[in-house]
């Protein structure tokens, strides 16, 4: 087990001046990298400016206007890890770093760019990779380029994915070989710390057969004052019999627009579970579709999302059953306070040689004010017919008999309503039991609850 | 116990907040600290409506009348300051609260109790419960469980005793806490609140009921008898024997007889009545 990085070695570089986002950048990112990725960053800025912006008109982008959202023009690229003019850290990203939970390593990004990364001696002797993107271009060319942006995540998914495809300035690269089981997860810090900015990253990880690893990712940074675009693609490989957890808890600033692309691979056998937890930003999108590959595989999606304010979260989820004896299971729960709204949009699709699929989906809801508002739009498109599914989704205010009976044990309406959504929401929570997760989502929720 | 009441109900009149209907149509009464009261009544007569709108439940509407309780006026507090002032209402139908487990519940009642930047003590609490679970001979395990979620009907009411016995009121309200219970969960329920007055005399209890079997086991010093949203007699506990015996017959026919020597002002609301009763 490491230490968690309270000191980080990497010293953190001067600041560059940041470049607008157009073909200029493409070309000034890909100086001195390897032909192959340069060649996939032009070709993604093609698709990039190929494809139209998401329209409202389009079904998956109904309820979230990204012109509206986003200017791209008023943004400004940060390629490195520029930080705080002086080099210091701020307050919320140290005490991120000083969190010290039992980890197998971790990752530190800021704005983008690994500047820290510790792993388990021992685990790195197995053959464990954990590393920037940045370096494994070198590194492990060959495991990138066979993976990265090709199969997983392609800039053909979207306008926003083919943009992060041509752009995106580092990451992190799990790989965990065959047989290899980590009993602690991998603990990534991503602070976002320039207003105005725009921040592209990847994740890729890998598990080979048999092997097993759980993976928490934390984005944060502070409020803005001025639309700061993050974004993320993330791409998760089970192999054969290999078990992942992915967990991303997003506790972003205000003014963020935060958008994630995620496509999780699971073949024969593997078990692949992710869960989203939404708290931050202004605007989320998540994009996360769950492949299941090869018979025996099964995905649970769970997704926590809790709004106020203005904020505004839209999920769109997918399950494909591809192979036969799949299994997948996905529940989204959020509340929304204020005029907080959400959109949940999730498809079960499964395919015509995909007999015997379990497939569930469920996504609620608790509203918490008259003005806030939440949208859900469950799908399934089924091409087998041996297959059990179900979907389900609910709306509903706080229970006016549950608060009063609360009221009457003495708590004030806040600690009443305080209890009440923590239970609606901790079911989510106990589904994925990760050392620290259940406790740190708690307590950023009673945050949130505290300024209601 | 002592002489000073610790509830002082006086002409209490209420109806249900979205409409013109009139529930309570007058009720006095006057409990001390100690004494066990029983209300006893036909359906519909008022008695578990009297018990929320004591609690404060945001469906009952009060619209005249005063109740002080501690010497206190009541019906100025919020739901959960008349909690803290001592009150404690056993729920005739318990809410489920998902995903809450009733040890969760109890700290936060009990934090709720004390001054701010005070904490409850996570091991007492957890001593505090399970001795108060055993009591009531409640599994240890009940502790986790979500509060009433999936309870049968007399895990609920035994939640409510535990509640009870955690919290320490000094006035509680039982709602029809003794329906739904087999005659062995009667027992350890009316045992649980037996030790509980033994342990504070001073602690005075409201007891709602049909039957007059839950009284074989809690001894009330009065017995009142509620028709049509007010109390018509109140004697010792012969007026449950008999009442048991006899049924309410009796008593809704002398509502008729009444009804004729009100004072005109008063007819309207008299006449609504008739139609609930």
């Amino acid at each position: 087990m490491s230490n968690s990085p309270q000191a980080a070695e990497a010293p953190i570089a001067e600041e560059e001046t940041p470049s607008s986002l157009d073909e200029s950048a493409v070309e000034r990112i890909s100086e001195g990298a390897p032909s192959w990725l340069s060649e996939r960053r032009r070709h993604a800025w093609s698709v990039f400016e190929d494809t139209p912006f998401p329209s409202t008109r389009s079904e998956e982008w109904r309820y979230t206007d990204v012109s509206r959202v986003v200017n791209l023009a008023d943004l400004r690229l940060v390629t490195d890890g520029g930080l705080a003019e002086n080099g210091s850290r701020p307050a919320g990203l140290v005490a991120a770093m000083e969190e010290d939970l039992a980890a197998s390593g971790h990752a530190v990004l800021v704005d983008g760019s690994v500047v820290h990364v510790d792993l388990d001696p021992a685990l790195e002797e197995q053959g464990v990779i954990l590393t920037s993107l940045r370096s494994a271009v070198h590194e492990h060319g060959d495991l990138l380029e066979e993976l990265l942006a090709t199969e997983v995540v392609p800039p053909e998914d979207g306008k926003l994915q083919a943009l992060n495809a041509a752009l995106w300035t580092d990451g992190v690269l799990l790989y965990v070989p065959r047989n290899v089981k980590l009993d602690l997860p991998v603990r990534v810090t991503r602070w976002v710390s320039h207003a105005g900015s725009a921040v592209f990253a990847r994740t890729l990880i890998v598990a080979e057969p048999e092997s097993q690893l759980s993976y928490v990712e934390e984005l944060l940074s502070d409020d803005f004052d001025q639309r700061t675009f993050v974004s993320s693609a993330v791409e998760v490989i089970a192999r054969d019999g290999a078990q992942i957890q992915f967990v991303s808890i997003q506790q972003l600033g205000r003014d963020v627009f935060c958008q994630s692309a995620q496509r999780t691979l699971a073949h024969r056998d593997a078990k692949l579970d992710t869960l989203n937890v939404s708290l931050g930003a202004s605007v989320t999108r998540l994009d996360l579709n769950s492949r299941l590959l090869g018979p025996g595989a099964h995905s649970e999606l769970l997704g926590l999302y809790f709004g106020d304010e203005d904020q505004h979260f839209d999920h769109n989820t997918s399950q494909d059953h591809v192979a036969p004896d799949t299994g997948s299971d996905l529940l989204y729960k959020g509340a929304l306070d204020d005029r907080a709204q959400s959109a949940f949009r999730g498809m079960i699709r499964v395919h015509r040689d995909a007999q015997r699929t379990d497939a569930y989906q469920t996504n609620r809801n608790l509203l918490l004010s008259d003005e806030c508002r939440a949208n859900s739009l469950p799908n399934l498109e089924i091409q087998a017919d041996d297959v059990r599914c179900s979907h389900g989704a609910t709306v509903g205010q706080l229970d006016s008999e549950a608060l009063f009976y609360l009221l009457s044990r003495g708590l004030s309406q806040d600690q009443a309503e305080r209890l009440i959504v923590l239970g609606f929401l901790g079911d989510v929570l106990a589904r994925l039991p990760l050392g620290g997760v259940v406790e740190k989502v708690t307590r950023a929720i009673e945050r949130k609850l505290e300024h209601v | 116990m002592s002489d000073t009441s610790i509830l002082t109900i006086t002409d209490l009149r209420a109806k249900v907040a979205d409409e013109d209907l009139e529930i309570l149509t007058g009720v006095n009464l006057e409990i001390r600290p100690g004494e066990v009261h029983t209300i006893m009544g036909p359906n519909g007569s008022g008695k578990s409506t009297l018990a929320k709108v004591l609690a404060g439940h945001p469906e009952y509407e009060v619209t005249s009348g005063d109740v002080v309780f501690k010497g206190q006026p009541l019906l100025d507090l919020e739901p959960n300051e008349r909690a803290l002032a001592g009150m404690f209402l056993a729920f005739q139908y318990p809410t489920e609260i998902p995903g809450v487990s009733i040890a969760n519940f109890l700290r936060t009642a009990l934090q709720a109790r004390l001054e701010d930047g005070e904490e409850v003590d996570l091991f007492d609490f957890q001593d505090e419960l399970l001795d108060r679970m055993k009591l009531l001979d409640m599994d240890p395990s009940f502790a986790e469980r979500p509060v009433n979620d999936g309870f049968s009907g007399g895990e609920k009411k035994r939640n409510e005793i535990l509640q009870m016995a955690v919290l320490r009121p000094s006035l509680a309200l039982m709602d029809e806490t003794d329906s739904g219970l087999d005659i062995d969960a009667l027992q350890i329920v009316a045992n649980g609140v037996n030790t509980l007055r033994e342990e504070n005399p001073e602690m005075a209890i409201l007891l709602i009921t049909h039957y007059q079997r839950m009284l074989n086991y809690i001894q009330p010093d009065a017995v009142h008898v509620m028709v049509g949203g007010r109390i018509v007699l109140s004697g010792g506990p012969e007026v449950a024997i008999a009442l048991e015996e006899q049924g309410y017959a009796d008593w809704k026919e002398q509502e008729g007889d009444e009804e004729g020597k009100k004072e005109e002002g008063k007819e309207e609301k008299e006449q609504e009545e008739a139609l609930t009763a």
